[in-house]
C-alpha cells in the first residue's frame, strides 16, 4: 500500500528565505514554489513521505508589527495549496521570527485543523506565548544543529499526521509525549494508561519517602504568588461596598449562561431584584452542583449577606451597599480564567469608585 | 481477624428453570429472583436483563454495581446493617463470583451523579466492567413510595441479588482462595515501616436534600469522628457506596485496591498498621478536629511511621485530606496521598487545591472529568433513550448519536479505591 505523500507548506523569514538580511525585514509575504533554504533540508528529511509544495516567506518586522492581520494574510496565501501540514522556522533564538512562526502556526491550525509545527530555543519569547496552542520543538540557540532540529520537527509532524489512535492515551488522541518528541510541554493534562495501579504507585511512593529514596510526585504544587493587600478603608462610614460570590446565584433563566462546571462567565445583577427588601426571596436560581442549595434557595442572604449589609448601611457603619451584586459559578473552575474574572470585576469596581468588596463562597 | 474469600469464575449466564452454578455457568431462574426482589413492597415491578461484553447495550441510571458475594459460615451475615443483622464483617469465609456483576439502576432519582456503562466500543474497552457479564436490575416503585425510601429499596434489591447469585454457586469447585489476615494487637516488631491508611469514606457536600446515605454498617457517617476499622470489614460488606455519588461502586469497595495492595506488601516492605476512616467536613472547625484526631489515632494508637491517605469525590475534600496529612507530618508520620484532577487544559501546578512543603508525595487518580466520546447503543436499559447525561449541563440524551461525558460518568473507568491503571500526565 502506498502511504499518502503529504502536502507540506514551509514558512521562513526573509533571511532563511534567502531574500536578504535585516534590510529586508520589512518585506511582505512572498510565495515560492517548492522548498527554499532550510526547506531543502526539510524536503530531504521528509523523503517520500512529503512534498514541500510551497514556501511562504515574510519579513520579521512586517509580521511583528501587526501580528494578527499578518497571520491572517499568511494563512490566506497558503490555504489554497490544501496543505496537510505546516512547518515554520525553526526560529532558534530569533524573537520576532519565533513570534511570527507561532502566530502563523496557530492561525493555520485553528482555521484548517491541520498540524502546525515549529521550532524555537527555550528563551525565544514565542515559546511562552504559543506553547499552549501549538507544538514547538526545542531547538538549539543557533542554527548549528539545524538538521537535527528539523528532523525532530518532521518526526513530530509525521506522528501528528498519522491517523493511528494513540493507545497510550485514554482519549486516544495522537499527540505524542513532550519528552519523547522533544517539544515544550503545553501545560495541558492528559490521562495515560500506565502499568501500575494508583494503589501500587501510592504505596511505592510512600515506601521510597520512608526510606529517604528519591521519588517523583505526580502533581505539582502551585507557585506561590505574592499579592500586596490593598490599603485599609479609612472612612468606612462613607465607603461603598460591593458583594461578590461564586455560589452560582443568578436571575431565573440564567440569562448569562453560567455553566455548572468550568464556568467562564461573571455578571453583575441588580440587588433589589434578587433580594427585594423585606419582600421575601426574589426570582432567582442557583447554577452550582457542588453544594446542597435548598438553604440558599430559602434565603439567598445565607450565600450573599445582603440582609446584614442593608442593616449596616442603615446604621451608618458603611456608606452604601453597591446596587449590583457580582456573581459567578466556581465549581471545578479554571484557574487562569478565575484570575482573569477577578481582574475584570476588580477593574469594574475600581471604575465605579467602589472602595471595598466582600466575597462569600460555599 | 481472618477473612477467606473463595472465588468462582463465571464464564456464562443462561436463563433457565433453576438458579445454580455448574461448570462455571450460572443458570438463572429470573422468575424466582423477581419474586425475591418483589418481597420488598416498595417495589412494584422489576426488569431483569442479562448483558454480555460486545452487546451494543448501554446501561443507564446506574445507582450501584455489586459483586455477587455471600457468607459461607452459618453465622455469617451478608452486608450487615443493610441485609443482615449487625455483626462484624470480615471474618470467616465468603464466596465471591468473578466475571459477573449486579448493575442496579434507579430511573426515578433526580440527580446528576449516576453513571452509565457501555458494553461495546470505547466505553467497554476503558471500563473494568466491559469484560464482565452483568445482571441488570431495574426496579420500579410502588404507588406513593417517597424518593428516598425508593433509593433504599433499590440498594436492597441490588445487594439481595448479589447474595442470591453467590448462594447459587454453593458446592461449585473454588477457582481461587485468598486469605486476608491481620491481627494488629499481635503484630511483631519488624524492620519494615508501619504504614497506616487514612480512608476518607464520605464527603457531605453532595448529600441530596442535605441528608446522607447510609454507608457504614447501614448507618450514615456525616458526623463520623475518625474511627478505626479493620481492613477486612471494608472488603467484606461493612461499607457500601452511597446512593448519591456515582463513580464509586460497592464492587470497588469489595475489591478495595489499596487495601489489597497494603495486604500484599505486608511483611514484604511494610507492616500494615491498620485503617482510620474519616469524613470530609463542611465547617472549618470540624475539619481541623478531624485532622487532629485522625493524626493522633494514626500516631498514638496505631503507632504508624507512615500513612497513605485517600479521598473519593469532590474538590473540597482535597483540603480535608491535606489537613489530615499535614497533621500526620507534624507528628513525624511521613505521608503519601492521592488527588484527582479536574481540567484538561490547565497545567498541573494550577490544579492542586492545597500547597504544603511537607505534602510532597502525591499520586493522581487521573483527570476524572476528561471528556470521553461514546457512540450510541442499539439498546438502552435502566431507562429510556431520552435519559439525560450531565456534562456541564443536561443537554445530552443517552440516545444521541454521540455523547461526550466526563470519564467519571462511565462506570468502571476511574477507580477511587486505586485500582485503575491511569495517570494524568502533563503534555
Amino acid at each position: 500500500m502506498n502511504p499518502k505523500k503529504f502536502r507540506v507548506i514551509h514558512y521562513v523569514n526573509e533571511f532563511f528565505g534567502q531574500e536578504g538580511g535585516e534590510e529586508k525585514a520589512d518585506m511582505q509575504f512572498l510565495v515560492k514554489e517548492g522548498p527554499v533554504g532550510p526547506g531543502l533540508a526539510l524536503q530531504k528529511i521528509l523523503g517520500d513521505r512529503g512534498e514541500v509544495v510551497a514556501t511562504l516567506i515574510c519579513g520579521d518586522n512586517y509580521f511583528a508589527e501587526h501580528i494578527d492581520s499578518a497571520a491572517e494574510e499568511g494563512f490566506n496565501r497558503i490555504s489554497s495549496y490544501a496543505p496537510d501540514i505546516l512547518f515554520a522556522g525553526p526560529a532558534f533564538e530569533a524573537g520576532r521570527y519565533g513570534v511570527s512562526c507561532g502566530a502563523l502556526c496557530k492561525k493555520v491550525h485553528d482555521e484548517l485543523g491541520i498540524p502546525a509545527v515549529t521550532g524555537m530555543y527555550e528563551e525565544n519569547p514565542g515559546v511562552d506565548i504559543y506553547r499552549k496552542d501549538i507544538q514547538i520543538c526545542k531547538t538549539d540557540r543557533s542554527a548549528a544543529k539545524m538538521v537535527q532540529d528539523i528532523t525532530n520537527m518532521v518526526t513530530l509532524g509525521l506522528k501528528l499526521l498519522s491517523d493511528e489512535e494513540d493507545t497510550r492515551l485514554v482519549s486516544g488522541e495522537n499527540i505524542g509525549r513532550p519528552s519523547e518528541y522533544g517539544y515544550f510541554p503545553r501545560g495541558i493534562v492528559r490521562n495515560e494508561f500506565v502499568e501500575k495501579t494508583t494503589a501500587e504507585r501510592l504505596v511505592d511512593m510512600l515506601v521510597a519517602k520512608l526510606k529517604g529514596e528519591p521519588f517523583v510526585s505526580e502533581a505539582q504544587m502551585p507557585e506561590p504568588v505574592d499579592i500586596t493587600p490593598a490599603s485599609p478603608i479609612k472612612e468606612m462610614g462613607s465607603a461603598e461596598i460591593a458583594l461578590i460570590s461564586d455560589g452560582g446565584l443568578v436571575p431565573k433563566g440564567n440569562p448569562d449562561g453560567f455553566k455548572m462546571r468550568a464556568n467562564l462567565v461573571w455578571a453583575g445583577y441588580d440587588v433589589e431584584k434578587l433580594f427585594p427588601d423585606g419582600a421575601g426571596p426574589g426570582e432567582f436560581e442557583i447554577m452550582h452542583p457542588g453544594y446542597y442549595t435548598v438553604h440558599v434557595l430559602d434565603d439567598p442572604s445565607r450565600l450573599v449577606p445582603v440582609d446584614v449589609m442593608r442593616d449596616l448601611e442603615r446604621e451608618g457603619v458603611i456608606g452604601r451597599l453597591h446596587p449590583l451584586f457580582y456573581s459567578t459559578t466556581g465549581n471545578a473552575g479554571i484557574h487562569k480564567r478565575c484570575q482573569e474574572m477577578g481582574q475584570e470585576i476588580a477593574e469594574e469596581l475600581k471604575e465605579k469608585g467602589i472602595q471595598g468588596a466582600l466575597l462569600t463562597s460555599t | 481477624m481472618r477473612l477467606q474469600i473463595e472465588s468462582i469464575d463465571i464464564e456464562d449466564i443462561q436463563v433457565g428453570s433453576t438458579t445454580a452454578v455448574s461448570d462455571h455457568t450460572l443458570s438463572l431462574n429470573l422468575k424466582e429472583l423477581e419474586e425475591h426482589i418483589l418481597e420488598d413492597t416498595r417495589i412494584s415491578s422489576v426488569e431483569l436483563n442479562v448483558v454480555s461484553p460486545g452487546d451494543r447495550v448501554r446501561i443507564v441510571n446506574i445507582a450501584d454495581i455489586i459483586q455477587p458475594r455471600c457468607k459461607i459460615d452459618a453465622d455469617g451475615e451478608d452486608f450487615p446493617g443493610w441485609l443482615g443483622r449487625l455483626t462484624t464483617a470480615g471474618k470467616g469465609r465468603t464466596r465471591s463470583l468473578r466475571g459477573i456483576a449486579v448493575v442496579v439502576s434507579n430511573s426515578y432519582a433526580t440527580k446528576a451523579s449516576d453513571t452509565i456503562l457501555d458494553m461495546y466500543g470505547k466505553g467497554a474497552r476503558i471500563s473494568k466492567y466491559g469484560t464482565m457479564k452483568h445482571l441488570s436490575v431495574h426496579p420500579h416503585p410502588s404507588e406513593g413510595i417517597e424518593e428516598r425510601d425508593f433509593e433504599h429499596a433499590v440498594k436492597v434489591a441490588g445487594l439481595k441479588t448479589a447474595v442470591y447469585l453467590a448462594k447459587a454457586a454453593e458446592g461449585h469447585p473454588v477457582d481461587q482462595t485468598e486469605v486476608f489476615e491481620l491481627s494488629l494487637p499481635d503484630q511483631k516488631q519488624s524492620n519494615f515501616p508501619k504504614v497506616a491508611y487514612y480512608f476518607m469514606i464520605h464527603t457531605p457536600q453532595h448529600d441530596y436534600q442535605g441528608i446522607a446515605d447510609p454507608i457504614l454498617y447501614g448507618t450514615t457517617v456525616t458526623n463520623l469522628m475518625p474511627t478505626i476499622v479493620h481492613p477486612n470489614e471494608v472488603l467484606d460488606g461493612a461499607v457500601v457506596s452511597p446512593h448519591t455519588m456515582g463513580g464509586l461502586d460497592t464492587y470497588e469497595l469489595q475489591n478495595h485496591a489499596l487495601i489489597t495492595e497494603l495486604y500484599k506488601r505486608n511483611g514484604k516492605d511494610i507492616t500494615f498498621a491498620g485503617i482510620v476512616t474519616g469524613v470530609a467536613n463542611m465547617e472549618e472547625v470540624n475539619r481541623q478536629r478531624t485532622a487532629m484526631m485522625a493524626a493522633s489515632l494514626i500516631s498514638n494508637v496505631l503507632g504508624a511511621d507512615g500513612a497513605v491517605l485517600t479521598k473519593e469525590h469532590g474538590g473540597m475534600p482535597h483540603v480535608d485530606l491535606a489537613l489530615v496529612a499535614e497533621a500526620c507530618e507534624a507528628l513525624g508520620i511521613k505521608t503519601a496521598l492521592w488527588v484527582h484532577l479536574s481540567h484538561s487544559d490547565t497545567p498541573l501546578s494550577d490544579q492542586l487545591l492545597f500547597s504544603s512543603d511537607s505534602l510532597d508525595a502525591i499520586v493522581n487518580v487521573g483527570q476524572s472529568l476528561e471528556k470521553i466520546r461514546l457512540p450510541k447503543a442499539d439498546t438502552v436499559i435502566g431507562g429510556g433513550e431520552d435519559v439525560r447525561v450531565f456534562y456541564t449541563d443536561f443537554s445530552q440524551k443517552v440516545g444521541d448519536e454521540y455523547i461526550e461525558i466526563a470519564g467519571a460518568t462511565l462506570a468502571g473507568a476511574y477507580d477511587y479505591t486505586g485500582g485503575s491503571r491511569i495517570m494524568a500526565v502533563e503534555y
